[in-house]
């Protein structure tokens, strides 16, 4: 489950004139185990915020964020690196990654966060590759040389081989075909099955269908915009 | 969970110049904290100041073996050499300064097992290579001086020799400082996977704000000998809230 309550996030660019920008005001919103909320809005509006807060990058200034009713609070950075490890997964929208290290290794090394089993981890990721069309011959090269689609996949395959309680995903479809799109949502859906508490970035109308989404206009659940 | 290394207002002065000042850090076992900042911020003088290479002039450095917590400024200087040679490891940015360039690169590895009292040669010369393996030297060159090392190879004769004798807590000052982009690539993986591997605790130093987001759970930020914020890695880096660590993340040049 993921909670927020009253949350107030402005950016002080110091440097800019100390321009203070106010990107929500009052914002509350929940996630239920086993359901998948869509963040819509124009661009801009702070989708990506939302995500950033909740997994821990952005701070912000008033309320609470609730993790399976673990707060995320940044005077303790231990325990946001606990939940990242246990709790919350992220697929970001761009993979960023060590030069030269294997696609392979760059998907099982979630699930060796808590499984030592090499042979088990290695044989899972080859499982979700396999599922996510990742060619075998690119498994042993690096996915920065590989194509933004690719480069996606990967991302995915990395994000979801863990079952994390809750999940987080920025336009984890946006540069696939519509094959791989469907392989992928209904990879999303299965965690849902499983009882994830899901909230997501879908560009297109299609993927929140898909996914039976509850979709959030975030212009109307926040006073800043 | 304890904390394995903790340090509080420690305070470090060149005559009326501020090494550091006021400096406070965390590390749990399992995690790495970078250290960041531009030159002359004061990032070296911390990690040698908290690592035993300098003597601070106040505060308080605890460290926690498992049986007891350890006041490393108050023990005696034989105990903290023990310490040094077993529980901790630093890592240089010039591997020269960290190696001995006239024995061999095993005998660099054995020397850390030997002073802990390891004697019998079989296991000695087992040990080495498990460790050569490990950092991707070639068992061929456990006889060859590291004078005929490239960069990448010293850096990583480095490294093992540190990691030896399994201490908990590595320091590390700008360890891939020195090296072209290819090589670095390949110690920051070495690095991640041993993390991971041996449950190590680092404090790293670097001024390369991209090393510190693939390798860092935490940050601080210095400038003028202090810190100006902390806290998680890539909450800094994605949200800085100090002046000076937005000037810091804006000046990045993108590739």
């Amino acid at each position: 489950m993921i909670e927020l309550n009253k949350i107030t996030k402005k950016f002080t660019l110091h440097n800019q004139g100390k321009t203070n920008i106010l990107v929500f005001n009052n914002l509350n919103l929940k996630i239920n185990p086993g359901e998948i909320v869509a963040l819509t809005g124009p661009s801009g509006v702070g989708k990506s915020s939302i995500l950033k807060m909740i997994y821990g990058n952005y701070v912000f200034q008033s309320g609470q964020i609730k993790i399976n009713n673990h707060n995320i609070d940044h005077t303790y950075p231990r325990n946001i690196i606990e939940l990242r490890k246990n709790i919350i997964g992220y697929v970001s929208q761009f993979l960023r990654v060590i030069p030269r290290v294997p696609t392979i290794e760059i998907v099982m090394e979630p699930l060796l966060e808590i499984n030592s089993d090499q042979d088990e981890v290695r044989e899972k990721a080859e499982k979700i590759l396999l599922k996510l069309n990742i060619d075998k011959n690119l498994w042993n090269l690096s996915p920065l040389t590989f194509s933004g689609g690719e480069q996606q996949r990967v991302n995915v395959a990395r994000g979801l081989i863990r079952n994390y309680p809750c999940l987080l995903l920025d336009e984890p479809t946006a540069s696939l075909d519509s094959v791989n799109k469907d392989i992928v949502l209904n990879l999303i859906n299965e965690k849902k099955d499983s009882g994830s508490s899901i909230i997501g970035i879908f560009h297109d109308e299609y993927s929140r269908k898909y996914l039976n989404a509850r979709e959030i206009d975030i212009t109307k659940i926040s006073d800043a915009k | 969970m304890q904390p394995i290394l903790s340090v509080h207002n420690l305070n470090k002065y060149y005559g009326n110049q501020v090494g550091c000042k006021n400096m406070n850090l965390t590390l749990y076992p399992g995690e790495v904290v970078g250290v960041v900042g531009e030159s002359g911020s004061g990032k070296t003088t911390f990690i040698n100041s908290i690592s035993g290479n300098l003597i601070p002039d106040s505060g308080k450095i605890l460290i926690e073996t498992g049986n007891e917590t350890i006041d490393f400024l108050e023990i005696s200087e034989s105990l903290k050499r023990l310490l040094i040679r077993t529980e901790l490891a630093f890592v240089h940015q010039n591997p020269r300064d960290g190696l001995r360039l006239d024995i061999s690169a095993g005998g660099n590895i054995s020397e850390r097992l030997m002073s802990i009292g390891q004697r019998n040669y079989g296991n000695i010369r087992q040990t080495i290579f498990k460790w050569l393996d490990k950092v991707e030297i070639d068992k061929s060159r456990v006889d060859d001086f590291p004078r005929t090392f490239s960069g990448g190879m010293l850096q990583r004769l480095q490294i093992a020799k540190n990691l030896v004798t399994s201490p908990k807590i590595i320091f590390m000052d700008e360890p891939t400082g020195g090296l072209d982009v290819s090589v670095q690539a390949k110690i920051l993986d070495l690095l991640r996977k041993l993390v991971r591997e041996l449950n190590l605790s680092v404090v790293i130093v670097s001024h390369d704000l991209a090393v510190i987001r693939l390798l860092a759970d935490k940050i601080i930020v210095m400038k003028n000998g202090e810190a100006v914020e902390s806290g998680l890695c890539d909450q800094v880096l994605d949200d800085p809230q100090h002046s000076y660590t937005q000037l810091l993340v804006s000046s990045v040049l993108q590739v």
